[in-house]
């Protein structure tokens, strides 16, 4: 009979499929989506903007952890989701040091080759009310000094020279977070198109 | 010639030793790499002072390894990068074909660069085959080695699986991720295709302070090989393995067997960790020219052959009895009409 046949087909090619989905089920399984702090899982210079649009393009090779010289490229694991095995850096353990390495080794286009003024792996924000000389507990200007761009991405204050101000120039590689040495870090890299944190402004 | 007289080459035999020393020299080769990248990273920093001892001990061995090749080694150690997944030898890049196809099913899109660099294994694959699965994987290094495990497993009495699944479900496999890369948006062979979580765990073992989740879907699959089907996961559900099936097809280089030398003696069937029936000239787009067949044959009756297609059957060996009984039969039947 030819419709039980076809049944039967349809029905051998369902399990079939399922049992083809399975071992990415069991994949999906041991790596959960869960929501990651942001200021702590920053993109890679020369990063597609969007982060599905990174998702996309990046295969998961991990080349740009092998190439970083100050090995600050970190993967998502477990907490990752769909974005399981895809890099990011945490600069409150190690900022980036802007050497393009990882760029010029990305097989994909998810990290493209460009000068480091277009970088945007967002910009620095200063909580002004932990910040020490904000809040005028001491001299520091540590993350002045360690910047790789120099006074196109942070300065002092006109007013106080010892309170550092982010400017338009800064790309984000979160060297003045990892240098930070009040403990609360009230430097934080946040997207651009998040605006301000907590109203203080760059 | 007389086509009876045919020997296979004498190193074909040996190939499978060869086999095993690619095999071990790109797993260790994946084993090292994390290490000289963490030696650049202390070259970098400057650190040796500031080091702890244990990362001491990897510098003085890195620096005693690498010292006579090279005086940069930040630099120079760049040559070598990445795992097979896709990596960097001397300037040429190199990706998996798979993950080519993850990265089209994902972005919708090509992006020359990376095309580029999955053209030589994709050309080479037409050529040889599934060479891949039997010379290079880092997984199949491991999975052998439980097979042999799994071998003494058996001889010490324990009941392990050996279940016979359908060959077309890897083929299913692969439909269902390029389906599934589309739908998600990432590359989601990356999380269970194994040559890459190998490469990647031994990365993040060694050089991110722990394994990953990856190492956890690995044993998962060895226990699958152990307890469901004989290296169950590359003959049934590896979606590269059927990607590479498809590619080498018409593979130029395949094994064929010498009917006049055979004597039908199976252990070319016993041997073979795909299930394939070389005894019956059965070898197809899954054979991945390992060679293990022609290393554990006995009478020479196994070899390299050019050619797009597999020998019809041949029928039994000329060596064997069941086929000299009916010779025998025949050249009886013969006499008897002649008388």
């Amino acid at each position: 009979m030819k419709r039980r046949e076809a049944v039967s087909r349809l029905v051998l090619g369902s399990v079939a499929g399922a049992a083809a989905a399975l071992p990415f089920g069991i994949a999906r399984v041991l790596a959960p989506p869960l929501e990651a702090a942001p200021h702590t899982r920053i993109p890679l210079p020369g990063a597609l903007p969007d982060p599905d649009q990174f998702a996309r393009a990046c295969i998961g090779c991990g080349l740009c952890g092998e190439v970083c010289p100050p090995r600050c490229v970190l993967f998502y694991q477990r907490e990752g989701g769909s974005l399981a095995n895809t890099p990011y850096i945490n600069p409150e353990q190690k900022g980036c040091i802007l050497c393009g390495l990882c760029m010029e080794v990305c097989p994909t286009d998810a990290l493209t080759l460009m000068p480091i003024e277009d970088v945007d792996m967002g910009i620095a924000q200063i909580d002004r009310v932990a910040c020490y000389p904000w809040v005028d507990r001491g001299v520091c200007g540590a993350c002045v000094v360690v910047c790789p761009l120099g006074e196109r991405a942070i300065g002092f204050d006109f007013a106080n020279i010892y309170r550092p101000v982010v400017f338009e120039g800064c790309v984000g590689c979160g060297q003045c977070v990892e240098v930070c040495p009040e403990p609360s870090l009230p430097i934080a890299i946040v997207r651009r198109t998040e605006g301000t944190v907590a109203g203080h402004g760059v | 010639m007389n086509a009876a007289d045919e020997q296979p080459f004498f190193l074909w035999r040996h190939l499978n030793r060869l086999r095993w020393l690619t095999l071990s020299l790109v797993f260790a080769l994946l084993v090292l790499l994390p290490f000289l990248h963490l030696y650049q990273t202390y070259v970098a920093a400057h650190a040796y002072d500031f080091l702890a001892p244990g990362e001491r001990l990897i510098y003085d061995a890195m620096e005693w390894l690498t010292g006579p090749f090279t005086s940069d080694p930040a630099r120079d150690l760049d040559a070598i990068k990445g795992t097979t997944w896709s990596g960097n030898f001397f300037g040429l890049a190199l990706s998996d074909p798979l993950a080519l196809a993850g990265h089209i099913a994902a972005s919708l899109s090509l992006h020359w660069a990376f095309v580029l660099s999955a053209l030589i294994p994709v050309v080479a694959t037409i050529i040889f085959g599934r060479f891949f699965c039997g010379w290079i994987c880092p997984a199949t290094f491991i999975y052998e080695l439980n097979e042999t495990f799994a071998a003494w497993l058996r001889r010490a009495g324990v009941p392990l699986g050996d279940r016979r699944l359908s060959k077309r479900l890897k083929y299913v496999v692969l439909g269902a991720g390029l389906v599934l890369c589309a739908v998600s948006g990432s590359v989601i062979f990356a999380a269970i295709y194994p040559p890459a979580l190998v490469g990647r765990e031994i990365y993040y073992a060694i050089a991110q302070g722990g394994f990953g989740v990856g190492a956890v879907f690995f044993l998962l699959t060895l226990l699958f090989d152990l307890l469901v089907a004989r290296r169950g996961f590359c003959r049934y559900l590896c979606p590269g393995g059927a990607l590479y099936s498809l590619l080498g097809r018409y593979r130029l280089f395949r094994i064929r067997r010498i009917v006049h030398n055979c004597n039908d003696c199976v252990k070319c069937n016993v041997v073979c960790e795909f299930g394939l029936d070389p005894m019956r000239d059965g070898f197809g787009q899954e054979c991945n020219n390992c060679s293990a067949c022609i290393a554990v044959c006995p009478v020479d009756a196994l070899t390299f052959k050019v050619g797009v297609r597999d020998d019809p059957a041949q029928g039994p060996g000329h060596q064997g009895s069941a086929y000299r009984r009916r010779r025998q039969r025949e050249d009886e039947s013969d006499t008897g009409a002649a008388a």
